[in-house]
């Protein structure tokens, strides 16, 4: 029996991994990339048909001759946008690195959970300038609503996959990954399901979304001829988030059926909170009691003391006041101890994602859980006095790291923090 | 000229050899379409043929021929005679 642990819920651990992102596609790619400090960001060449110049913010975290047809065995992928085609791919890697095979398990124990940010903008944007332009509404495609409905990608890994469990869509824009990651944790605990496909993706570099965002002043501006400066969380000289696009898959599942099923496990998912600021729709709260009082109901779940925690895979998009905020917040949470924490922004290397940001954390952190290396986060040439801790590196750092963090804030005034632990009997 | 081209369409939505896809096949037994797909093809009909198909018109599609005879109906009693356009997919 575990002692210290509520006996009457399930544990819950990882299995697999895949990921879809801009420094790779596939976790070993992606890792090997992320160790160097690599980084993913670009020129938006075009928005075909039309040219970039007249955007204010013209550089993206983007995926390079990504090729659904060979990454994929089904044509399931026709089906659906260039995001569900994300969610595709790194399910189909998560599910083999699990060993996970439908055939053998009971199909409605295995649920499928994704976060999606945007969804299917890419023919949802086609579609409505030919209506607009056109007014021909005979001509609006078939398959439109199918595509653009946010629970696409759900609705199809459950195709591609068999699994006929709970199939949920968590839409929490930038945090919606970090809650589908939650809420299959809470799915497992609650025994609805022994297996949940967690996946967050989003593929939204689409003229309308784009500029959208840069009306919003939320992205870079000053590094359009400097690509890969842009994305530079906790520095002084950051000045706005880089959209990036991407996919991240986790297989979790209770830790029983892990064990009767001998599988490998990467690290435990042991604590998850979800609260809102109820204050603002785009900006943080700025005294970071929100961001606090997440973090330590996510501690409190996970049932660790916050000098237990080793490791925070930061929200941390570049913004001038999210970054601070964060950094005010895990002050108040880990108090002086702060100084000792190893904290990273994976989004310095692949931009913010949107609703694939949190299960590319979780990628990351897992890994970094098993490794002992921590990426970089790139661009901390100088540091923020808001935001510096001695934790905080522009070059990989190794540690030992047994409980870790991962933040994730949402428009909406929405706030996630899950907790992973080095896996232990 | 009509049924090599609703043929080719076929084909490549489909992913196989044209010169398997004969006039007799049924749409969905034969050839595996179900409604959705049916629906995108007759999307795909309409615009390289420049038709409207009505929802009442759609029950009459049924085997590949069908297709072909309702187009070349379709496109006599409106009087066209020109050539249909290429696709743009």
């Amino acid at each position: 029996m575990e002692s210290g642990l509520n006996v009457m819920t399930q544990r819950v651990v990882i299995t697999g991994l895949g990921v879809v992102s801009p420094i790779g596609i596939g976790v070993c790619e992606f890792w090997k990339a992320a160790l160097e400090g690599r980084c993913g960001i670009s020129a938006i060449r075009s928005f075909d048909p039309f040219p970039v110049d007249d955007y204010r913010s013209r550089i993206a975290g983007q995926i390079e001759n990504f090729s659904p047809d060979e990454l994929l065995d089904s044509p399931h992928w026709q089906r659906v946008d260039r995001y569900a085609q994300f969610g595709l791919v790194s399910v189909k890697e998560a599910m083999a690195d699990a060993g996970l095979l439908l055939e053998r398990e009971d199909p409605h124990r295995v649920g499928v959970i994704v976060g999606v940010g945007m969804g299917g903008m890419v023919m949802g944007e086609r579609e409505i300038t030919q209506l607009y332009e056109q007014q021909r509404p005979q001509r609006v495609h078939p398959n439109f609503i199918p595509v653009i409905t946010l629970n696409s990608a759900s609705g199809i890994i459950a195709l591609a996959t068999g699994a006929k469990g709970p199939n949920l869509t968590i839409s929490t824009a930038c945090s919606s990954s970090a809650h589908a990651i939650g809420q299959a944790l809470e799915c497992i605990r609650n025994a609805r399901a022994d297996v949940v496909i967690t996946v967050g993706a989003d593929a939204s570099i689409t003229p309308l979304v784009f500029a959208g965002f840069c009306s919003l002043r939320a992205l870079s501006t000053k590094y359009n001829d400097t690509p890969t400066k842009a994305s530079r969380p906790f520095d002084r000289g950051r000045d706005g988030f880089v959209m990036g696009e991407g996919a991240g898959a986790l297989i979790l599942e209770s830790l029983d059926h892990a064990r009767s099923r001998q599988a490998r496990i990467y690290a435990e998912v042991a604590g998850y909170a979800a609260t809102s600021e109820a204050y603002h729709m785009v900006i943080p709260k700025e005294d970071g009691d929100e961001v606090a009082t997440t973090m330590t109901f996510a501690l409190r779940d996970a049932g660790v003391a916050p000098d237990e925690v080793g490791y925070i895979n930061a929200h941390a998009t570049s913004t001038s006041v999210g970054d601070a905020v964060e950094i005010k917040a895990l002050k108040k949470v880990f108090e002086h101890r702060v100084e000792k924490l190893a904290v990273n922004a994976t989004k310095s290397m692949i931009g913010h994602t949107l609703g694939a940001a949190g299960a590319i954390a979780a990628v990351a952190t897992t890994m970094e859980i098993q490794t002992g290396k921590i990426h970089p986060t790139l661009n901390y040439d100088d540091p923020d006095p808001a935001c510096a801790l001695p934790g905080i590196s522009a070059s990989m750092q190794e540690r030992k790291i047994d409980v870790a963090l991962i933040n994730a804030f949402g428009f909406g005034s929405n706030n996630a923090a899950v907790v992973l632990k080095r896996f232990a009997e | 000229m009509i049924a090599d081209q609703i043929v080719t369409a076929l084909a490549d939505y489909l992913k196989r050899d044209k010169k398997s896809i004969q006039l007799n096949h049924t749409l969905r037994e034969d050839l595996g379409l179900d409604s959705m797909s049916t629906i995108e093809l007759v999307y795909q009909i309409e615009d390289v043929f420049d038709l409207e198909v009505p929802n009442e018109d759609l029950v009459k599609l049924t085997t590949v021929g069908s297709v072909v005879d309702y187009v070349e109906n379709r496109l006599r009693l409106s009087g066209k005679t020109k050539a249909p356009k290429q696709s743009e997919s």
